[in-house]
């Protein structure tokens, strides 16, 4: 205690009141102190990551490994792979064949739709950019199942889109309950989530750069491939991760808008536990259906500096 | 008091009650009448000793699925109870166990699937059928179908369609997979598996609750090749685009095509030649529970031919006790769809289906991804 006081090499002289005497405190009180102080803080994100993150995941990885006895709904830990035997099926990969389709038609169609959109919002004086921003965010205070169900309404036989479809092509526009009518709604539900990120990538760009392009003789379309795109690369690529995981999932705009017609692995994941009751299978899709998911990330991890670079 | 509430034999309790009414506003002694019921035995088992139905129980319920003023009248009626809904019911079988489970809940609102499975897990609390004397005026054929508690309600599945648009009359599953594909994209059928496939079973000439996998496969076969011509399969508003003709055909619960064709009079509803399945709903005890008492006042409380009545008012339900009727709204009592007696001949309820519940599962996904 004395020595901690007394300072020495490697401690820190703190100024005190002149009446007060001049007292040191050592590297190492310090380095405790901020071990302790960066402990509190992490403590309560690590702590809910691990108690509804980290503490789920093992629990449905454990229960994947399980097996029910679907009358009594009693579950047993026979460490039985057949679960995953079970996922092989056909129902289920072309279920999930469906369901990665669906996910990289959706995400295409955001990154369609999103990029010129928060190009065209970068492109704004800056008030308007907050204007328009607004209306990209605003349907998000909205309960996204009235959203998705307020889609029913729009797309039913004889509603407005099929009506504006007869008076200007003749024919009629019946996708509701169809994979189409699901496709429309994911794209709708995610595309401010593919927005947000590339207008933050392009709204660093500084502007003089299109200008440079036209004085090159770039025309629009030239500069939109040659300059916009690039540069909006890396918010594309955080759009598509963003977009593409939760619609890999997708349960609840399928249930709503595909009539029940056309499954998703997300419904048969949630029929699983909520319907079955047959837990250890739902896990096994869980942790299957992540699986996936972390391959396809990594990939993509591995593939994004060549997409940036390029 | 009412023919029918004479003809339960309660007129020792009509004087009690006005002995505690009096008591009540005469003497402002709130407890009085609770404790009146303590002392007083009752011939209709309506309420036993107040002090073991004091307190708080729990219920699990759809939302909205409750006489408008039963409860209250209840608690109104025995000081000191409560009945506190959760609106948490579940239509899967596995949700209502899991809930019955919980260790939550003190009665439940389940099928007759549900609660067979859970009475075979041993989750059910055997009632005490003296404490509920109004079980007789349910119909013999609904406790029959449902012997774990009390039935509340029922729903057959039937047909609703548009003979303005269908062109001919339907009078059978038959001429529902026959015209499918000729009103392609307009017919509708109902997103639960028991309904759906029991249905389906009766189409082929099978019992709706078969276990056979044989017969399973059958149905499977004969769901996936009318799949592309269907519209939906629907779990809620089942039948609302009859209304409009976006629908033309509907596999369709009772109460639904009834509702419907008040706003749509051009609706008809079908009683299948080769028959329909059913659900019957009602009210179990839980066997955690520390309120059994109370549980079985309220029971037999709400069955209370007026109060039962309410019920069916306040929900437009397919009803099950035909002493009801005289206290049922005529929309209600005089729809031939759903007043009980001339609609449950060629009714098959679904019951538990034990082990074969998975292999219906399997086949129900199948189906739905197809």
């Amino acid at each position: 205690m004395d020595d901690d006081l007394a300072g020495g090499e490697g401690s820190i002289v703190v100024a005190e009141p002149a009446s007060a005497s001049r007292v040191r405190i050592p590297d190492r009180l310090i380095a405790r102190r901020h071990r302790i102080l960066a402990g509190l803080l992490v403590a309560p994100t690590a702590g809910w990551t691990l108690v509804f993150f980290v503490a789920p995941l093992i629990l449905i990885t454990v229960f994947s490994f399980a097996s029910e006895n679907l009358v009594t709904f009693n579950v047993s830990f026979g460490w039985t792979a057949s679960n995953y035997g079970a996922f092989g099926g056909s129902l289920y990969l072309w279920t999930l064949l469906r369901s990665v389709g669906l996910s990289l038609g959706t995400t295409l169609g955001c990154a369609v739709l999103g990029l010129p959109l928060a190009y065209f919002i970068t492109r704004q004086r800056p008030g308007v950019q907050r204007i328009l921003l607004a209306c990209v965010i605003v349907p998000f205070w909205t309960s996204f199942l009235v959203r998705t169900y307020s889609w029913v309404n729009l797309l039913q036989s004889g509603g407005p889109l099929d009506r504006l479809a007869q008076g200007l092509t003749g024919h009629r526009f019946e996708v509701l309950y169809t994979p189409t009518s699901i496709a429309i709604g994911i794209v709708y539900s995610y595309l401010p989530l593919m927005v947000l990120p590339i207008y933050v990538a392009l709204e660093r760009v500084n502007p003089d750069l299109y200008d440079v392009a036209a004085d090159l003789g770039a025309r629009p379309w030239r500069q939109f491939r040659r300059v916009v795109l690039p540069l909006a690369r890396p918010g594309l690529i955080a759009g598509i991760i963003i977009v593409g995981v939760p619609a890999m999932g997708e349960y609840v705009i399928p249930e709503i808008l595909g009539g029940g017609k056309t499954l998703m692995i997300g419904n048969i994941i949630v029929s699983e536990f909520l319907d079955v009751g047959n837990y250890p299978f739902g896990s096994a899709l869980a942790v299957s259906l992540m699986t996936i998911l972390m391959i396809m990330l990594f990939a993509l991890r591995r593939v994004q500096p060549a997409l940036e670079a390029r | 008091m009412s023919q029918v509430s004479r003809n339960a034999g309660d007129s020792a309790l009509t004087r009690r009650e006005l002995l505690s009414r009096g008591a009540v506003l005469g003497l402002g002694l709130p407890t009085a009448a609770a404790l009146l019921d303590a002392c007083g035995g009752s011939s209709t088992g309506k309420s036993s000793k107040t002090n073991s139905i004091a307190g708080t129980a729990v219920m699990s319920n759809y939302p909205a699925w409750m006489g408008s003023h039963v409860v209250a009248d209840f608690e109104r009626l025995h000081r000191g109870s409560k009945i506190k809904q959760i609106t948490s019911a579940s239509s899967s079988i596995a949700g209502t166990v899991q809930q019955l489970k919980s260790g939550t809940y003190d009665f439940a609102l389940a099928d007759a699937s549900a609660t067979g499975q859970a009475d075979a897990i041993g989750l059910v609390a055997p009632l005490d059928w003296s404490k509920i004397p109004n079980i007789k005026f349910v119909g013999k054929s609904f406790r029959a179908g449902f012997p774990h508690g009390i039935p509340t309600d029922y729903g057959k599945v039937g047909i609703g369609y548009r003979p303005d648009l269908v062109g001919e009359k339907i009078s059978s599953w038959h001429d529902v997979w026959r015209l499918a594909p000729k009103f392609s994209g307009k017919v509708v059928f109902i997103d639960i598996d028991r309904d759906c496939m029991g249905s389906t079973l009766k189409y082929l000439g099978h019992s709706g609750n078969s276990t056979v996998p044989s017969q399973l496969k059958a149905c499977r076969d004969a769901l996936v090749s009318i799949k592309p011509h269907l519209q939906a399969f629907l779990n809620t508003n089942v039948g609302q685009g009859l209304q409009d003709g976006s629908t033309v055909i509907a596999m369709d619960w009772d109460y639904d095509v009834a509702f419907n064709k008040q706003k749509q009079p051009k609706i008809e509803w079908v009683f299948p030649t080769e028959g329909m399945v059913a659900y019957i709903e009602g009210w179990i005890a839980v066997k955690s529970s520390r309120h059994l008492p109370l549980v079985e006042s309220f029971m037999n409380f709400a069955l209370e031919p007026k109060q039962y009545a309410n019920f069916v008012n306040t929900t437009g339900t397919a009803y099950v006790e035909p002493a009801a009727t005289p206290f049922v709204a005529k929309s209600i009592a005089d729809n031939p769809v759903l007043r009980p007696g001339l609609a449950v001949a060629n009714v098959e309820y679904e019951h538990f289906l034990g082990q074969a519940t998975a292999l219906w599962t399997t086949i129900w996904q199948e189906v739905k991804a197809a």
